[in-house]
C-alpha cells in the first residue's frame, strides 16, 4: 500500500539517477540499506509530514495514504542496522541560556543576582530553550550581557565573601610589589578558568593580565582593576557560550571524544543548568571524566545534589509544558474555584510526582501510572479528596480517583480552553508529549467548521460529525479517542458527571480497536500497550535537552539502545539519565566544519 | 540631530508620563526637547505595529474611498486622527502562504510581516527568514541616533512546547530580522526599556571621571572582541554564524560609546521607576507606546517595531467581556457571535493604535507634529483568522512622511501587490536606497498625489 502510494506520488521526479533535487526516493522500496541514507530519510519524513510533498501543483495523496506512508517508513527504520552506524551528531555552539546564566554566575561568585531575569526571552525550539541553533544573540543582548557583567562585578567588590570566591589568594605583604603583581595574576587566571570551565593557555593569561595592566596605566584604583577584568571575563564569548573547539587534527573520520573538561560542563549543564563544581573539575584535571563507571558515579552524585532540581524545573517544565501554565487564565465566570493559589498547587504538584520518582529511583512508567500524587488542602479539595489540610504538600494514596500526570489539573487544565475542554488538544498532547507520535499538521484547504450548517449536539457529536471526513479522520481518530476518555475531568481539571446538560461519556475505542471505558481505563491501556512509546518519548525528550540539539534518524540507535537499558532495568529513572550520559551523542562531537 | 545635554527633560518628568493616567499635558512641559529635535530639519521616523490573528475584515474595510472615506466599525476609534491615516486595502504577503511548506500560517505571518521572505520551516536548525524593512532602515541610517532601532513587545515568547507546526518559536515571537537567520530580540519591560534609552542613573557613576571610565570600558570591548576574533578559526560552520552574532552586537556597543549623543537626559534618581510590567494588558500596550513617543521625541533612536501580541496568540480579552482565547475564536467558522468577539478585540487593538497615534500629533516639531513626520503601519500578516489567508491584509499607514503621503485616504490596490512595494516606498523616504525588500516588485504608487 505505502509503496504504491510513493510509486504513485514520487517516483515521476524523484527516481534514478536524475532524481529531482537529487533526492531518490526509490531505494526505500529497492533497496534494503536506509543506514547509507540517514539524511535523505529524515528529509523525505519530514517533507511528508509536514506536506511538503508532493508540490502543491502536483497530485496529492489523500490523508490515509499519507499516514500509511510515513508510517511504513518508520516501521522500516525500525529495523535499522546500527551496528553500519556511528555518527553521533554535532552540537552548534549553545549560548547560555537565561536560567543557566543565573545559575552559573550565582555558583561562580555565590551570588544569587539572577540579572538575567531581565534579559529578553530565549527562544524556543524542539521543544527546549537550550537549543544551539535557536539561542540567537541579538545586539540588546550582547548590551545586557555587558551591563551585566559590570552589575556583578560591582556587586563582587562589594561583598567580602563574593571576593574571597572570585579572588582566594592574597598578598602576605601588600607592599611586595612582585608578590602582589603575582597574586593579582594568578587570581586572574583562577576566575577565568573556573568561568570558562576550562584551563587557560599562557596567551590567554597573558592578555588578561595585559588588561589589568591596561587598568593600572590608567591610573584606576585597584577595585576597579578587579572590576575590569570581571567585565572582560563576564563578557567573553568563552563564558557566554559552551564552547567545543574543532580542530581538525582532534577529529578522526569527522568525529572525536570530548575531553574531560568539556564532559564536566555537559553534565552539570543537563543536570543542573550550572557550571561544573569543584569535583567535576577535579576530575577532568586527573583525566578521570570519561569512563562509564565514572560517569555513572557522578550522575549519582549529582542526582542528590540540591542543584538537580533544575532538571525539574527546566526539564519537565518544559516537556510537560508546566511552564505555559503562568500565561493561562480561564474564565472566572465559569471556573469561579480558579485562582493563581491553584495554579501554583497543580504546577507543583506535577513537579513533585516527577521529583520524587528520579530520588528514589522508581519506574518512569510511575509517571503515567501513579496511583498516589502529592498534594495539599487546597488541590486535594479541587480533586474532592478527604484528609488533606494546611498548604504543605503531601504523599497522597488516590484510591482508584486518579492515576499519573495525565489526571493531574495541571495537564488537563494546560490542554482546555479558557471556557471549556477540547479533547483535540488533550489527545493531540498525549500523542505529541507522551508518545512521540505527533499528528501532522491539518491538510490546507480544510472544510470550514459549521459553513455547512451548524452542527449540533454534545462536543462528541460534533466531533464525529467533523470526523466524516476520512481525510481527517486519520489523525482525529487518535486524538479524540484520549480526549474524550479524559472528559470526566473539566477545563480546570475537577471531576465531572455532566458537561451542561448532557452526561459525559468517557468510553471509546482506540486505534487497534482496543475499547475503554473511562479514564482509568484508558491510561490502564497507555501503560500496558504504550510502554515503549512512552519509554521512547521521554528518552527523545531528555537527550535532546541533554544535547541541546533537535534528533535526526541517526540518533535512531542511540534511543534503541536506551529504550531497550530501561527495559532490563525496570525503568528506573537514573538509568535513563546514566544511558544518556554514556551515549556517543553526549560523549562525542562531529566536525563541523 | 538634537543633543540633549541641555535638555530640560528630567527624569521626573519623564516617569510622569510612563504613569498609565496621561491626560496630563505633559509634552508641554518637556517641549524644549521637542523643539531641539524640531531644529533644523524634523528626521522622518518609522514604526511598524503587528497584530496577530488577522481581523474581521467586513468589520475592517471601509465602505468607500479616497478622502473623507467612511470609518469603518473597527477603524471609528481613529477618527480624531482620520486625516492622518491611509487605510490601505488589497496587499498580500505571499511569501507568508504555504508555498509547500503545509500548515505554520501563524508562524509565517509574523516572520513575513517586515520580511517578505519565505521563513524556512525548521523547528531548531538553520533558522532563516530574511532582512526586516526597520532592520534595512536601521543599517543605512540608525547610526544617527544612539540606538539604531528599537524593537518592542507585550507578550514574552513562549516558555515550553512548540508554536506552530514545525516552525520554531522564533518566526512567531519576532517581527525584526537584522540578518536572514538573526531574530532580533525584543524588550517586553517598560522599566528595562526606559532604562535603556535614558539609563539608570547610579551614584556610583556619576561621581568618577567620564573618560577613565570610558577607557575601561573600551579596554573591555577590545578584549572582548580580540577573544571573539581568535576563536573565529577554531569553530564549526554554525558555531561561526553564532560568533558572528557576537561581534555584530560588540560593534553595536562600541559605536553607541562613540557616539557623542551618548548623553542621557538630566537625572532626578529620587523617583521611584515603574515597578516592570503592569499586570493590565492594556496598560502595558500603552507605556510602550509611551516609550516609542519618547524614543522617537528625544531622537534617540528613528526607527521602531512593537508586537501588541505574538502570532497565533491565545489570550482573552475578559475586560471587554471576551472571555475565549483570541486565537481560538479566530477559527470562527462564520459563526455571528464569534466573528463579534473578534471584532471587538480588533476594535480594542485599534484604540491603543489611536492612543499612540494621537499621542504623536499632540507633539509639535516646528510647523509640525510628531505624526506628520513618522510613517507608522499597522496591520496583521493574516487578513481572516479562519481561512489563513495571506491576501487582502488589513494595513494601515499614519503620518505623512515629513509631508511626503497625502493622507487622510482610502486606497485600494490590486490583489497581490506585494506589501514590501510599500516598503520600498517608505525608504525611498528616509533616504534609503535598497534594491528589494523580501519580494517587492517596485513602489507602491500613489501614496502622493
Amino acid at each position: 500500500m505505502a509503496v504504491r502510494t510513493l510509486t504513485k506520488y514520487c517516483y515521476d521526479c524523484h527516481t534514478g539517477d536524475k532524481a529531482e533535487g537529487g533526492v531518490r526516493v526509490d531505494f526505500l522500496a529497492t533497496d534494503g540499506k536506509l543506514e547509507d541514507h540517514v539524511e535523505l530519510v529524515d528529509k523525505i519524513l519530514l517533507v511528508l509530514k509536514e506536506q511538503q510533498m508532493p508540490p502543491a501543483d502536483a497530485e496529492q495523496p489523500d490523508g490515509a495514504e499519507r499516514v500509511q506512508s510515513i508510517e511504513w517508513i518508520e516501521q522500516r527504520l525500525r529495523q535499522f542496522d546500527c551496528g553500519s552506524v556511528s555518527r553521533p551528531g554535532r552540537v552548534t555552539m549553545r549560548r547560555l541560556n537565561r536560567t543557566e546564566y543565573n545559575n552559573t554566575v550565582r555558583d561562580l561568585t555565590g551570588l544569587d543576582l539572577k540579572l538575567a531575569n531581565d534579559f529578553p526571552s530565549d527562544d524556543v525550539g524542539n521543544g527546549f530553550d537550550n537549543i544551539g541553533d535557536v539561542l540567537s544573540l541579538p545586539p540588546i543582548l550582547m548590551e545586557k550581557y555587558l551591563t551585566a557583567a559590570k552589575q556583578i562585578a560591582d556587586e563582587v567588590m562589594k561583598s567580602p565573601d563574593a571576593a574571597k570566591k572570585v579572588f582566594p589568594r592574597q598578598a602576605n605583604d601588600p607592599n611586595n610589589v612582585d608578590e602582589v603583581v603575582e597574586v593579582a595574576r594568578a587570581n586572574a587566571s583562577s576566575f577565568a578558568q573556573r568561568a570558562f570551565r576550562r584551563p587557560l593557555d599562557a596567551d590567554e593569561t597573558e592578555r588578561l593580565f595585559n588588561l589589568m595592566r591596561l587598568a593600572w596605566d590608567a591610573n584606576a584604583k585597584k577595585e576597579e582593576i578587579m572590576q575590569t577584568l570581571i567585565t572582560a571575563v563576564l563578557a567573553s564569548p568563552h563564558f557566554i557560550y559552551r564552547v567545543e573547539e574543532d580542530d581538525p587534527q582532534d577529529f578522526v573520520d569527522g568525529v572525536r571524544p570530548l575531553n574531560d573538561f568539556e564532559m564536566a560542563s555537559r553534565l552539570s549543564y543537563f543536570l543542573w543548568s550550572s557550571m561544573p563544581d569543584d569535583r567535576l573539575v577535579e576530575l577532568a584535571k586527573e583525566g578521570k571524566l570519561h569512563t562509564a563507571e565514572q560517569l555513572n558515579a557522578e550522575v549519582d552524585r549529582m542526582l542528590s545534589d540540591p542543584k538537580a532540581k533544575a532538571l525539574v524545573e527546566n526539564f519537565a517544565g518544559q516537556w510537560l509544558q508546566l511552564r505555559d501554565l503562568e500565561a493561562l487564565s480561564p474564565d472566572p465566570v465559569k471556573f469561579a474555584a480558579f485562582d493563581a493559589t491553584l495554579r501554583r498547587s497543580m504546577r507543583r504538584e506535577t513537579e513533585l510526582l516527577f521529583t520524587s520518582i528520579l530520588d528514589e529511583n522508581r519506574s518512569i512508567l510511575e509517571l503515567l501510572s501513579a496511583s498516589y500524587t502529592y498534594l495539599d488542602e487546597r488541590l486535594a479539595k479541587h480533586y474532592g479528596i478527604e484528609g488533606v489540610s494546611g498548604n504543605e504538600f503531601q504523599k497522597v494514596d488516590l484510591m482508584g480517583k486518579r492515576r499519573g500526570v495525565l489526571m493531574h489539573g495541571s495537564i488537563l487544565l494546560l490542554t482546555s480552553n479558557p471556557t471549556r475542554t477540547s479533547p483535540v488538544k488533550r489527545g493531540k498532547w498525549v500523542l505529541e508529549n507522551l508518545l512521540a507520535e505527533p499528528p501532522p499538521p491539518p491538510p490546507p484547504n480544510v472544510p470550514e467548521l459549521g459553513a455547512a450548517g451548524e452542527t449540533l449536539g454534545t462536543l462528541r457529536q460534533q466531533m464525529e460529525q467533523h470526523r466524516a471526513n476520512p481525510n481527517c479522520a486519520v489523525c482525529h481518530v487518535k486524538m479524540d479517542a484520549v480526549g474524550f476518555g479524559l472528559e470526566n475531568f473539566d477545563a480546570i481539571g475537577a471531576w465531572r458527571e455532566a458537561d451542561g446538560r448532557e452526561k459525559i461519556d468517557p468510553s471509546g475505542i482506540l486505534p487497534g480497536g482496543r475499547t475503554f471505558n473511562g479514564p482509568l481505563d484508558l491510561v490502564q491501556i497507555l501503560v500496558e500497550d504504550k510502554k515503549v512509546e512512552f519509554t521512547r518519548c521521554l528518552s527523545l525528550k531528555m537527550l535532546t535537552y541533554a544535547l541541546g540539539r533537535g534528533l535526526g534518524v541517526a540518533d535512531r540507535c542511540t534511543i534503541s539502545s536506551i529504550v531497550d537499558n530501561l527495559a532490563k532495568d525496570n525503568y528506573r529513572f537514573s538509568t535513563l539519565i546514566k544511558s544518556i550520559v554514556t551515549s556517543p551523542p553526549f560523549t562525542h562531537q562531529e566536525s563541523g566544519r | 540631530m538634537s543633543s540633549l545635554q541641555n535638555s530640560k527633560l528630567s527624569r521626573r518628568t519623564v516617569l510622569r508620563g510612563l504613569g498609565v493616567s496621561l491626560a496630563l499635558p505633559w509634552l508641554e512641559a518637556t517641549s524644549s526637547v521637542a523643539k531641539a529635535a524640531a531644529v533644523a530639519s524634523s528626521p522622518t521616523r518609522m514604526a511598524f505595529i503587528f497584530v496577530p490573528n488577522g481581523v474581521v475584515m467586513n468589520n475592517w474595510v471601509p465602505k468607500t474611498e479616497g478622502y473623507g472615506f467612511e470609518l469603518s466599525p473597527t477603524l471609528r476609534p481613529l477618527a480624531p486622527v482620520q486625516d492622518d491615516l491611509m487605510v490601505i486595502t488589497g496587499l498580500t504577503h505571499d511569501k507568508g502562504r504555504a508555498n509547500g511548506d503545509g500548515a505554520g500560517d501563524h508562524a509565517r505571518s509574523a516572520s513575513v510581516f517586515l520580511t517578505g521572505s519565505q521563513p524556512r520551516k525548521t523547528d531548531g536548525e538553520l533558522i532563516r527568514s530574511g532582512m526586516s524593512v526597520d532592520q534595512v532602515a536601521a543599517k543605512a541610517v540608525g547610526q544617527r541616533t544612539r540606538f539604531s532601532s528599537l524593537e518592542l513587545g507585550v507578550d514574552p515568547g513562549r516558555m515550553a512546547g512548540n508554536c506552530d507546526s514545525g516552525y520554531s518559536c522564533a518566526y512567531s515571537s519576532n517581527i525584526s530580522w537584522s540578518g536572514e537567520s538573526n531574530p532580533v530580540g525584543k524588550e517586553v519591560n517598560p522599566k528595562l526599556v526606559f532604562e535603556r534609552l535614558f539609563g539608570g542613573g547610579k551614584p556610583s557613576e556619576v561621581d568618577k571621571s567620564q573618560q577613565q571610565r570610558e577607557a575601561l570600558q573600551k579596554s573591555v570591548l577590545d578584549f572582548i572582541a580580540d577573544d571573539a576574533k581568535r576563536l573565529q578559526s577554531k569553530l564549526g560552520r554554525n558555531d561561526n554564524r553564532k560568533l558572528d552574532e557576537y561581534m555584530t552586537g560588540v560593534r553595536e556597543v562600541e559605536r553607541r560609546i562613540g557616539t557623542r549623543t551618548a548623553k542621557p537626559a538630566d537625572i532626578n534618581v529620587d523617583y521611584a521607576i515603574p515597578d516592570g510590567i503592569p499586570g493590565d494588558y492594556q496598560d502595558h500596550i500603552r507605556m510602550m507606546c509611551d516609550l516609542m513617543v519618547l524614543a522617537f521625541q528625544t531622537d534617540s533612536t528613528r526607527i521602531a517595531t512593537m508586537m501588541f501580541a505574538n502570532a497565533g496568540d491565545n489570550k482573552n480579552y475578559r475586560k471587554i467581556g471576551v472571555a475565549e482565547g483570541h486565537h481560538d475564536l479566530s477559527h470562527h467558522g462564520d459563526n455571528p457571535e464569534k466573528l463579534e468577539k473578534i471584532s471587538q478585540i480588533n476594535l480594542f487593538h485599534i484604540q491603543q493604535l489611536s492612543y499612540l497615534l494621537t499621542k504623536m500629533k499632540s507633539i509639535r516639531e516646528g510647523d509640525r507634529n510628531l505624526l506628520d513626520n513618522s510613517m507608522v503601519v499597522y496591520g496583521s500578516g493574516l487578513s481572516d483568522g479562519n481561512r489563513h489567508n495571506h491576501d487582502n491584509l488589513p494595513i494601515l499607514l499614519a503620518g505623512s512622511g515629513g509631508g511626503t503621503i497625502d493622507s487622510g485616504r482610502h486606497v485600494r490596490y490590486d490583489l497581490e501587490t506585494p506589501v514590501c512595494n510599500l516598503f520600498m516606498s517608505m525608504l525611498d523616504r528616509v533616504g534609503v536606497d535598497t534594491p528589494f525588500i523580501g519580494d517587492s516588485t517596485g513602489r507602491l504608487p500613489g501614496l502622493s498625489l
